[in-house]
């Protein structure tokens, strides 16, 4: 019984350690402040900003955008990051009401679990911004800003399509597609299958390789939808962060050449990340849907201000991106999130 | 008639996931002339080969009725040591020893909170699951790297005609195969597996086999790693994520039980891994709609499962009769 007693009290010490390691690392509020925004001056706001995770570029830079955003109005942000647990950022979010924060920016884990924040926040009468991903339909009030993700990568395999036609001939393709819970990675997929309806027989989409947004899936699946389909010459992957996969893919099977060269295959991706500017300086890379995330940290900051001056503002707010190709790069550039990253 | 019947359903039950196995390839051979052709199952091979390692490396804690979730970590934090060494100019020779000892040490530390700290392998595990993935992540900054030419050369390259990570799995799986079937000290872990107690009073150091079953899943967790470095040249933030999961499954489908002190990674797990691995590329072979992938490897991890679960109830129940009659 002692033992027990004994083992029982190692195992409540133990997960309390996890949980205050959990805390610690998610809410950086009061620390985080301190150190990584200006002394707010007299009269600023205070935001809470709250991420599902940052286990991806993006979302490193759309966090580094928010607070360089509120840093250069004088806000002052408590943050937060819930390691994709939809829990702790319910606790996060509530941590934030009890602050009485003056606004909440939240990049929530889907459209779902986030409704009884925005309701929180809601009920609190905080204004509550949705940061790139959208809540679903409710009678919660919130306003999301978000990438026109259908709308940006129909316009990106447009172009692909353009460049394929100008090289000639019917072309197989394949798409790597993200989790399909996602409903960014499903407005990626209906922009694509849109862009090719539109193109008619100039494009057979013979792999849809579904990638979870894993890297070591997508490798997998380009490599066997290759070995399936060797004439495959047009790929569309829904985010840049799967392109190492891809290019290790098309190596091994000898098909890994620059624009222009021959037996290229067109190659488009969606995001702007580091590796797809680097793809593109070298000449690899034909072009991609680049989400502006300036753009999205600068409407999310304004919303709240809007929202507590009582202006109106829209439920949805779309960045609508711009796509980055041969042809524009260096004019782009500045604008890409992802040459950026490089640049530091 | 119990014994006719048991004649007949023992051989198909004791080998249910080979049969299970031949079924799908011979399912996805017949849906597509392209399946079973010899390149293809190269490939397939060459795919299964981390998940395998993996696998063995977590067959050995599973016989021990243990758990390692910290397994997909362990390789982020491998793959993160290796791209810092890589792009800072270290040869191969260098980043290699590197990724083993950064698996050992996770495994040794794991090691020191089941053994010697009492924690249970579950939370202790989950515990160096979330150290693991925020130490990579402090050490990539979130920011993927894109490796040296001659890491996906290790992924290319042959040996006698035999792809380099068909080489380096087939080594691990022999030398734990060998270790678990042909050692005391593999008897050890099953008995172990079996009961603790029981193996303690019978003279076993059991805190230093634990720790030595630890050690080697981390080990095996750094190798599979540098196999899944090796296909994609890459390290993003998200590297090894649920890894530990396959690992399991994969285990799980070969025979080896969750409460420890059965099972095996020859032909078990390795059978496992390919297994899993046929699914998907067979899916993807037939363009299948990206819904149905889930669905259907879930769909065959349950009847693996589920026969597997028949067979032990079946097993008990006929043991049970012999002794009352």
């Amino acid at each position: 019984m002692k033992k027990l007693k004994a083992y029982f009290c190692r195992l409540l010490a133990v997960l309390a350690l996890l949980t205050l390691a959990g805390c610690g690392k998610s809410d950086t509020g009061a620390s985080g402040a301190g150190t990584s925004t200006a002394v707010p001056a007299s009269g600023s706001l205070t935001l809470g900003v709250a991420f599902e995770t940052l286990q991806t570029e993006y979302w490193v830079a759309g966090y580094e955008a928010i607070k360089a955003e509120a840093a250069a109005r004088g806000f002052k942000v408590v943050e937060a990051v819930a390691d994709n647990d939809a829990n702790r950022q319910f606790e996060q979010v509530r941590s934030f009401i009890t602050r009485r924060v003056d606004g909440i920016i939240l990049v929530p884990k889907d459209a779902s679990t986030c409704l009884p924040m925005i309701k929180a926040a809601n009920a609190a009468s905080i204004p509550i911004v949705l940061f790139n991903r959208p809540a679903a339909k409710s009678e919660a009030k919130s306003v999301a800003v978000v990438a026109d993700n259908f709308a940006l990568t129909r316009t990106t395999v447009d172009y692909l399509i353009g460049q394929a036609k100008a090289t000639g001939g019917k072309r197989k393709a394949m798409v790597l597609i993200g989790d399909l819970g996602d409903i960014n990675a499903v407005g990626r997929r209906d922009g694509f299958d849109a862009a090719v309806k539109a193109a008619g027989d100039s494009l057979e989409v013979v792999a849809r390789v579904p990638t979870e947004w894993n890297q070591e899936k997508a490798q997998a699946g380009v490599v066997n939808a290759l070995q399936a389909n060797p004439d495959i010459s047009f790929i569309f992957t829904s985010s840049d962060f799967l392109l190492p996969g891809i290019v290790s893919a098309l190596k091994g099977a000898g098909k890994y050449h620059r624009v222009g060269e021959a037996g290229h295959v067109v190659l488009g991706g969606f995001d702007g990340d580091a590796t797809a500017w680097q793809m593109l300086k070298e000449g690899y890379l034909d072009a991609t849907g680049v989400q502006d995330v300036y753009f999205e940290a600068k409407q999310s900051v304004q919303a709240i201000v809007d929202l507590r001056a009582g202006k109106p503002v829209a439920e949805v707010i779309l960045d609508p991106g711009f796509v980055i190709h041969q042809g524009n790069a260096k004019e782009k550039a500045a604008q890409m999130w992802g040459a950026n990253v490089k640049r530091k | 008639m119990n014994h006719t019947r048991q004649r007949h359903l023992l051989p198909l039950l004791n080998h249910a996931t080979l049969i299970l196995f031949a079924l799908v390839l011979a399912g996805f051979g017949l849906l597509s002339p392209k399946f079973l052709t010899a390149a293809n199952l190269s490939h397939l091979l060459v795919q299964a080969s981390s998940t395998a390692v993996i696998g063995v490396g977590v067959t050995f804690v599973l016989l021990t009725a243990g758990v390692d979730l910290s397994i997909g970590s362990i390789m982020f934090v491998a793959a993160a040591v290796a791209g810092k060494l890589a792009l800072g100019g270290a040869p191969l020779a260098v980043t290699l020893p590197a990724i083993l000892g950064v698996g050992m040490v996770f495994g040794a530390l794991n090691a020191l909170l089941v053994t010697r700290l009492g924690i249970l392998a579950f939370i202790a595990t989950l515990g160096s699951l979330y150290v693991g993935r925020g130490f990579g992540l402090w050490l990539t900054q979130t920011r993927a790297m894109n490796l040296p030419d001659s890491f996906l050369t290790l992924g290319t390259v042959r040996l006698v005609g035999v792809p380099l990570p068909l080489v380096i799995s087939g080594g691990v799986v022999a030398v734990a195969h060998i270790v678990l079937t042909r050692t005391p000290f593999g008897r050890q872990i099953y008995a172990v597996g079996n009961h603790l107690a029981a193996a303690r009073k019978a003279g076993l150091n059991t805190r230093r086999l634990l720790a030595t079953v630890y050690i080697f899943s981390g080990l095996c967790a750094a190798i599979g790693g540098i196999l899944s470095l090796a296909q994609l040249g890459a390290v993003s933030p998200t590297f090894g994520t649920n890894r530990e999961f396959t690992a399991i499954a994969a285990a799980v489908l070969g025979g080896t039980s969750l409460f420890g002190g059965r099972g095996g990674v020859f032909p078990g797990t390795v059978l496992g891994a390919v297994l899993i691995q046929s699914v998907e590329n067979g899916l993807v072979i037939l363009n299948a709609d990206p819904y149905l992938y889930p669905l259907v490897t879930a769909g065959i991890i349950f009847l693996a499962v589920l026969i597997d679960s028949t067979r032990s109830r079946l097993m008990a129940h006929w043991g049970q009769r012999k002794i009352f009659v």
